[in-house]
């Protein structure tokens, strides 16, 4: 018989699985909705981020609880100056460029970021499960305390980035940019800018998440590109370009693999994928996906 | 006309070339660089698979690892775990590609352009998912291993891919340019006039699928008994990116041009192995500079210089 206490235990385990997805994907989705270039190397963001993380917790602060709190915020910062390099260097000429080669240049960059990593790192999957601040008693079972941070962690991204889009200047002009950029940039809009400001937001997004994720699901050379195909699956069930259709589309993730997890393992991975293919054959634009206009 | 004699380089009298040379390879490589170009042959026969769905229809799958990853343990699972004989797990592989074909194809192409893509994707990671997890057939993370040489050699086996290799190039640029074939290209240029003037342009669609995908299949069938094993990156999505990636390095507007690509990409690749534990990055950079200095691929500028264009 499942107890209450395991179904309370594997519900905090989901939401933080989709906690993380949310983080990864709605910087990917923001990304698409935006400037219309889906963006391979989102997972390498996600991935530096987490290798930061490391860097900043053991090799710094060797696991002390005050550092737990800064490595979200030096990865924040340094994938959003990341970001802004990349966007400026790589990702400006593929505008209006073919998929093929946005998906291509894109997978480029995880190949050099792979290796990049391997240079500064090492190989090696760098595990630091020094766990802050104790942890939760729920009946026969404990939850680290950490794990429920970071479900606060997604939902408090997920307000604040509704907060900026709909209350903000920036948000507005992003909104206006996603729906029609050449009408945006004649009503005044800097879309350059827009631009840059959503790819560098994007990327620290993936960031904070690989900093949150790291000291419980380990860093390693490749993590990120198991995190993007997860992600687009996300936000192809979300709906590409759509915050709400990201969180949704997380927790369903999150949830369809907990549950196949605890209950028929072969289907962990393949439910979600299952779940994509009939999103994509119902209802192509996703859950919370707005028809699409032809935009080239 | 100019332009023919160039169909003929990279036709009949390109594949003649191509095969004149890699027929002699085993006469003066070793049994390393013979099972090297073998490799590539294999990479470039799996690229021109995509590119009839790709190049000549206008369709991107990202996910044609699929293909390859079952035909390879098609006949890897027929051989080791059924113990069917060549015979047998060929022909289990090629029902297997064929039936996954005709599903897939079916629901993909209800949609072109990125969802398209996308659904692909879908289809190619649902196979690489169950089939990671259900160990008994597959073997799990580490793969099947142990299959029995074919034809006692690697030198053997060598002329075995190389005339199969061939003879499907043959066969599919000869097909490419029937009425049928040439359908592919009509579809690809304008599918709405297709339509009005009458092509079954969801119907061609499939087949071309299909075909694409038998292509690239009977590659990864021959892939296996050439590496004696098989593990799931033959089927994860980053090889579907990879056969992107030798396609557009090649060149995806020249028939030959992703044949030569995977052969490149099979020797950058081992060339970047020996002089850096960094390989990956030295990829990375390689596929950087085609994407952003010559999208029309190796092969296709050099056709464009040929002709004077460039």
């Amino acid at each position: 018989m499942v107890s209450l206490d395991y179904v309370a235990v594997q519900t905090i385990n989901a939401l933080f699985y989709s906690s993380i997805l949310f983080l990864v994907a709605s910087g990917l989705s923001l990304i698409y909705g935006i400037m219309r270039i889906l963006n391979l190397a989102h997972g390498a963001f996600y991935m530096v981020g987490a290798y930061l993380a490391y860097t900043v917790i053991i090799l710094w602060a060797s696991g002390s609880t005050l550092y737990f709190l800064v490595a979200p915020l030096v990865a924040l910062a340094a994938l959003a100056a990341l970001g802004v390099g990349v966007e400026r260097g790589l990702i400006r000429p593929l505008y209006g460029k073919p998929e093929e080669l946005q998906l291509l240049a894109t997978y480029a960059l995880i190949l050099v970021f792979d290796d990049l990593v391997k240079m500064l790192w090492g190989a090696e999957y760098k595990s630091f499960t020094v766990l802050a601040g104790g942890s939760l008693r729920i009946g026969r079972f404990t939850v680290p305390h950490y794990f429920v941070a970071v479900i606060l962690v997604g939902f408090a991204v997920a307000g604040l980035l509704w907060l900026v889009f709909s209350k903000t200047m920036l948000g507005k002009q992003m909104r206006a940019t996603a729906h029609n950029p050449e009408i945006a940039a004649a009503l005044g809009v800097n879309t350059d800018r827009v631009f840059v400001a959503a790819f560098a937001l994007g990327a620290a997004l993936a960031g904070l998440a690989g900093a949150v994720a790291a000291p419980i699901l380990t860093a390693y050379p490749g993590m990120g590109t198991e995190i993007i195909v997860l992600s687009f699956a996300v936000i192809v069930i979300g709906g590409m370009g759509s915050i709400t259709g990201s969180l949704v589309g997380s927790l369903i993730v999150g949830f369809a693999r907990t549950l196949m997890a605890a209950t028929y393992p072969i289907m962990e991975i393949a439910l979600i994928y299952i779940i994509m293919a009939a999103v994509l054959l119902v209802k192509p634009v996703g859950l919370f996906g707005r028809e699409e206009r032809e935009r080239r | 006309m100019a332009g023919k004699s160039f169909m003929e380089v990279d036709g009949p009298l390109g594949i003649a070339v191509l095969g004149a040379v890699l027929l002699t390879v085993p006469l003066y490589a070793g049994p390393f660089y013979t099972r090297l170009v073998a490799v590539g042959v294999l990479y470039g026969l799996a690229a021109v698979g995509f590119n009839v769905l790709f190049g000549y229809t206008g369709l991107l799958s990202f996910g044609h690892a699929m293909f390859w990853g079952l035909g390879a343990y098609g006949v890897a699972i027929g051989l080791v775990k059924l113990g069917l004989g060549y015979a047998g797990s060929f022909a289990l592989a090629l029902a297997l590609v064929l039936g996954v074909a005709l599903a897939t194809g079916f629901f993909s192409l209800r949609h072109t352009k990125i969802y398209f893509a996308m659904l692909t994707l879908a289809f190619a990671q649902l196979v690489y998912a169950v089939l990671l997890k259900w160990r008994d057939v597959s073997g799990g993370d580490e793969g099947l291993y142990g299959l029995p040489r074919p034809l006692g050699s690697v030198e053997r086996f060598y002329y075995v891919v190389v005339v199969a290799v061939l003879v499907m190039l043959v066969a599919v640029w000869r097909f490419l340019e029937t009425p049928l074939g040439l359908a592919f290209q009509t579809i690809r240029d304008n599918p709405y006039r297709a339509e009005v003037v009458g092509y079954p342009v969801s119907r061609i669609r499939l087949l071309s699928y299909v075909v694409s995908g038998l292509i690239t299949g009977v590659a990864g069938m021959l892939y296996s008994p050439l590496q004696g094993a098989v593990t799931p990156d033959s089927l994860y999505w980053t090889f579907s990116a990879a056969i992107v990636f030798m396609a557009i390095l090649g060149g995806t507007r020249v028939f030959l041009g992703p044949f030569i690509g995977g052969i490149l990409y099979v020797f950058i690749a081992n060339y970047a192995m020996d002089v850096t534990e960094y390989w990956l990055l030295v990829m990375g950079v390689i596929l950087a500079a085609i994407v952003y200095l010559f999208p029309s691929g190796v092969v296709g500028a050099l056709m464009k210089q040929l002709r004077g264009e460039g």
